[in-house]
């Protein structure tokens, strides 16, 4: 069955860069962001989500490299 | 440079248009046009985020939030919602190199951000300005939307800051007292749905 995307369920238009929970969620342990494949979300939320994470990581609120 | 194209008369026929413009011919001609009709750069809405180093004392990280805010508000800009400092466990050690040359580290800062609505030409300056200053351990500009503001953890402290302060006056009516007021809204009919959604869209185009 196909994966319904995360954002558009929850009806969240614009993914912020310090809502690290949400963002965590599509992370893998190392803390690189999951493929489409993985997290299924849509492509336009996967091009914010991207951006979003890189600025968390800039402002040290996710880790570029989790151990 | 060189510019080549072809122009269609109405009558079907080509031309060659060439033209030798300057690069900053277009830079320029954009301002004497905007300069000859008047226009005034446009007002965008930004936020700044910004880490203030962990070593600062507790009580004075809302000063340093204060001069950030002074920064803004000194080029012409409108606050639209702000978030004070609070401390956070960065994810990695950052670095930052002093004046001397030696490098300080720190694993924790205090978080924060504001949001503006100012005019594009100075933004630049106001990026400028706090990032020179010395507590600031790094920030970020973004341009956003006045809407989608996100309030997360914190939302019931920012929206309590955000809302007009009127919204939260007692209302007061006459013969005040606790008996009054339940004989009045004795009187006053239930909303309905439709009369409530109304009464939200009014509020929030208040608040915009």
């Amino acid at each position: 069955m196909k994966k319904q995307c995360y954002f558009s369920q929850h009806n969240i238009k614009f993914i912020d860069y310090k809502d690290t929970e949400i963002l965590r969620k599509f992370l893998n342990p190392h803390g690189r962001i999951l493929s489409r494949k993985r997290s299924g979300i849509s492509a336009r939320y996967q091009r914010q989500l991207a951006v979003a994470v890189k600025r968390a990581r800039f402002m040290g609120l996710l880790p570029y490299v989790a151990s | 440079m060189l510019i080549s194209c072809y122009i269609i008369s109405n009558r079907g026929q080509f031309f060659e248009a060439e033209s030798r413009e300057d690069p900053s011919s277009r830079a320029t001609g954009r301002k004497q046009y905007m300069e000859e009709n008047n226009i005034d750069d446009r007002l965008a809405v930004y936020e700044i985020g910004y880490l203030v180093a962990g070593s600062v004392a507790e009580e004075k990280v809302s000063d340093e939030a204060e001069k950030v805010k002074g920064i803004i508000t000194k080029a012409g800009a409108t606050i639209i919602a702000d978030e004070m400092p609070h401390l956070e466990h960065l994810a990695y050690t950052m670095r930052v190199k002093t004046v001397s040359g030696s490098y300080e580290k720190y694993d924790k800062a205090y978080f924060g951000w504001v949001k503006f609505e100012v005019s594009s030409s100075v933004v630049e300056a106001v990026k400028k300005s706090v990032e020179l200053m010395p507590s600031v351990l790094r920030m970020i500009l973004l341009s956003t939307t006045k809407e989608n503001t996100y309030l997360g953890k914190r939302a019931s402290q920012i929206a309590v800051a955000i809302m007009p302060k009127r919204a939260f006056e007692p209302v007061a009516i006459a013969g005040a007292g606790v008996g009054a007021i339940t004989e009045a809204a004795k009187d006053v009919a239930p909303a309905t749905i439709e009369e409530m959604d109304k009464s939200i869209d009014a509020m929030v185009r208040e608040v915009k």
